[in-house]
């Protein structure tokens, strides 16, 4: 019967209730709205990341820690065959990477090698949409490098490039290979440091005598929450040998980024929820006043107070679980049809968009995370706008309440 | 042995500057059955008297017995239990719960007594008849008149089959027609389940139905008369 009496407590006044109800529901919807582009927006990031590395990537074990040619290992049929048996596995992209000193002329310059397979390469990143001079690898011996790498060097394209560097083993590896393409990738720091090679090419680079040679495989997965499942079962199938690093060790950085990103956010929103606790607080602080008579016939009679804080604490969560079933019933449908029907971003944007091979479009979040924290946070709010009354019921004298 | 024994009771207000001595040296025995009506003149301490006899407040001095048990020793907590197995009340005004049916104000000290639901809608049906407002079960106070308001509240009080049931101006916001059936209904109860009645009134038609009249003034008991009607 508490229930009963609570709710139709919060409807005596109805105009005031939807008021109150209607402030929590503005700041809510208001809040989900914001908090699912920003989001979205960071979660894009991080799938921009995972474009990046893959999924999970397999090393010689200590490589991730050391990244020194020394642990690399050669590609054989043990690793390809643990690949084969899972079939959450959507590609699987070779890679060695080695640092390397690189000259043309009177400049030197330290970079970074990274031997790739060329057509799996540009399926996965789009890297021969970035090539702004010349062409995209094509034949054996050529080199792709970047713009900025290219100014510093005072190289062009046709021009070849000198390079040397620690080879597998203690070799020294050394090798003359033509500019046949300058690319311009999002990131700077790539621009300046990274030649794309053929994975063959750097393979005899690194360590002419045998082939076959890699630092590791960037794995790419049906859905990047995979990755916590597929680690340990390729762990087994590998060995001790082999090292699995999953995108959130590989990202991790890029991910306090985005949970800095979405905490920030959140205080921005809180200025919303002051607004709507503030609609929530004089509303109960109304209807504890008007309801002093009412509480002090309870107690007469021989409700206890405990049951009386029960009541007082539905009615207050009564008034905001109703803005909040409103604000969840309105905009989950809504975020759900705008995260599946994402608005297409144009201009520049799209273009930078294009440039990490992502879809141009402003993305909704819809991931729980987001429904949740918003309820609980209006919950919250609630219940410390359900203290006054709680107080005020456990302190109440029950004869002045009468004669009030 | 009564069911009410006031011993002495002293009742000071502390809550201005002036402390106002409301109740001074009031000895009380009431006994059951009894129909009894606290009259004096306004200001002389019945409101005060009434809510140390029904554990709504305490005396500053002296004690205040029901059936053995002194209510100065209960904690705040059990005092509201207490009240709730053992006192029924009808107030003046704001005596039901607003946005509760007659039926739902009835069944609902039943429900803080535990009483299991089945059981609690036959005796509010029942006490509902007895009190003669069924057909009115399903109005909120707001729907009723003032008489049968105070009927409700009767039947709530009643339901929850009190030792006693304390009764402050019951009649003070009544016409004299519903005054009169409210009286009626009263006097009928205490004859047929014996329930002891006590109540303050300023109401000449009340005190000509009362079996005992306690006369206050100044805070002390000035005449206590029984009648035979
Ligand atoms: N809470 C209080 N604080 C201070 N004085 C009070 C308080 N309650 C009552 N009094 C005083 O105690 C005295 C007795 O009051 P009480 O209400 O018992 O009188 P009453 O006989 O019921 O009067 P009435 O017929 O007007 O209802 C009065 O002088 C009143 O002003
Ligand atoms: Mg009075």
């Amino acid at each position: 019967m508490l229930l009963a009496i609570a709710w139709r407590n919060i409807w005596r006044n109805r105009r005031r209730t939807l008021i109150a109800a209607s402030a929590v529901f503005m700041a809510m919807a208001l809040a989900l709205l914001m908090l699912s582009i920003k989001y979205g927006s960071l979660e894009q990031m991080v799938s921009v990341g995972i474009n990046q590395v893959g999924n999970l990537q397999v090393h010689d074990s200590g490589y991730w820690q050391n990244k020194s040619i020394e642990h690399s290992f050669f590609d054989n049929p043990k690793v390809e065959q643990a690949f084969k048996g899972l079939p959450e596995i959507k590609r699987v992209i070779p890679h060695l990477q080695t640092f390397s000193l690189a000259s043309y002329g009177s400049q030197t310059k330290g970079i970074m090698v990274s031997g790739i397979d060329p057509k799996l390469e540009d399926q996965q990143i789009g890297l021969s949409n970035k090539i702004i001079k010349g062409h995209y690898l094509q034949k054996n011996d050529e080199v792709l490098i970047g713009d900025k790498m290219s100014e510093f060097l005072k190289i062009g394209v046709g021009d070849s490039i000198v390079l040397l560097g620690q080879g597998y083993r203690g070799v020294t590896s050394y090798g003359i290979y033509k500019v046949a393409g300058i690319f311009h990738l999002p990131s700077n720091e790539m621009n300046t440091s990274i030649l794309y090679m053929n994975l063959t090419d750097a393979q005899r680079f690194v360590y002419p005598y045998q082939k076959g040679l890699l630092t590791g495989f960037s794995i790419y997965l049906d859905k990047p929450s995979l990755a916590e499942k597929i680690k340990p079962v390729l762990e087994k199938k590998l060995g001790k040998d082999y090292e699995v690093i999953t995108w959130k060790t590989m990202l991790s950085e890029l991910l306090k980024t985005v949970k800095f990103g979405k905490a920030a956010n959140q205080i921005f929103v809180l200025i919303l929820y002051v607004v709507a606790a503030f609609g929530i607080f004089s509303t109960v602080l109304m209807m504890t006043m008007e309801k002093r008579k009412q509480y002090a016939v309870m107690v007469s009679i021989g409700m206890n107070r405990k049951k009386l804080v029960w009541l007082s604490i539905m009615e207050t969560f009564m008034v905001s679980i109703v803005g909040v079933v409103a604000a969840l019933a309105v905009m989950s449908p809504l975020l759900f049809y705008m995260h599946f029907h994402p608005i297409p971003v144009t201009g520049d944007m799209a273009k930078m968009y294009l440039q990490y091979n992502i879809e141009p479009i402003l993305p909704f979040s819809v991931s729980s995370s987001l429904f949740i924290s918003q309820t609980v946070i209006i919950l919250t709010l609630s219940f410390l706008s359900a203290l006054y009354p709680v107080i005020y019921v456990l302190k109440f004298n029950v004869l002045n309440a009468f004669r009030h | 042995m009564s069911i009410i024994q006031a011993k002495n009771i002293y009742k000071v207000y502390n809550e201005t500057n002036v402390p106002v001595n409301a109740l001074n040296g009031v000895d009380l025995e009431i006994e059951k059955g009894e129909f009894t009506a606290i009259v004096g003149p306004s200001g002389s301490g019945k409101t005060t008297l009434l809510n140390i006899i029904g554990g709504l407040d305490l005396p500053t001095e002296g004690d205040i017995y029901i059936e053995g048990t002194n209510l100065k020793s209960l904690s705040s907590r059990k005092l509201i239990d207490f009240r709730l197995h053992n006192i029924g009340f009808v107030f003046q005004a704001y005596n039901l719960i607003p946005v509760l049916t007659a039926m739902e104000n009835t069944e609902f000290i039943l429900e803080l007594q535990g009483v299991p639901k089945k059981d609690r809608e036959k005796r509010a049906m029942e006490i509902l008849e007895t009190v003669d407002i069924a057909d009115k079960k399903d109005h909120k106070p707001g729907q009723l008149s003032g008489g049968q308001q105070q009927r409700v509240a009767v039947a709530r009080a009643l339901a929850s089959q009190p030792k006693y049931i304390i009764a402050d101006e019951p009649t003070a916001n009544l016409d004299s027609k519903s005054t009169e059936e409210l009286l009626t209904l009263m006097k009928k109860m205490n004859q047929k389940f014996q329930t002891t009645f006590i109540f303050a009134t300023h109401d000449q038609r009340v005190m000509d139905k009362a079996l005992r009249i306690v006369t206050i003034d100044d805070g002390k008991i000035v005449s206590d008369t029984q009648f035979e009607r």
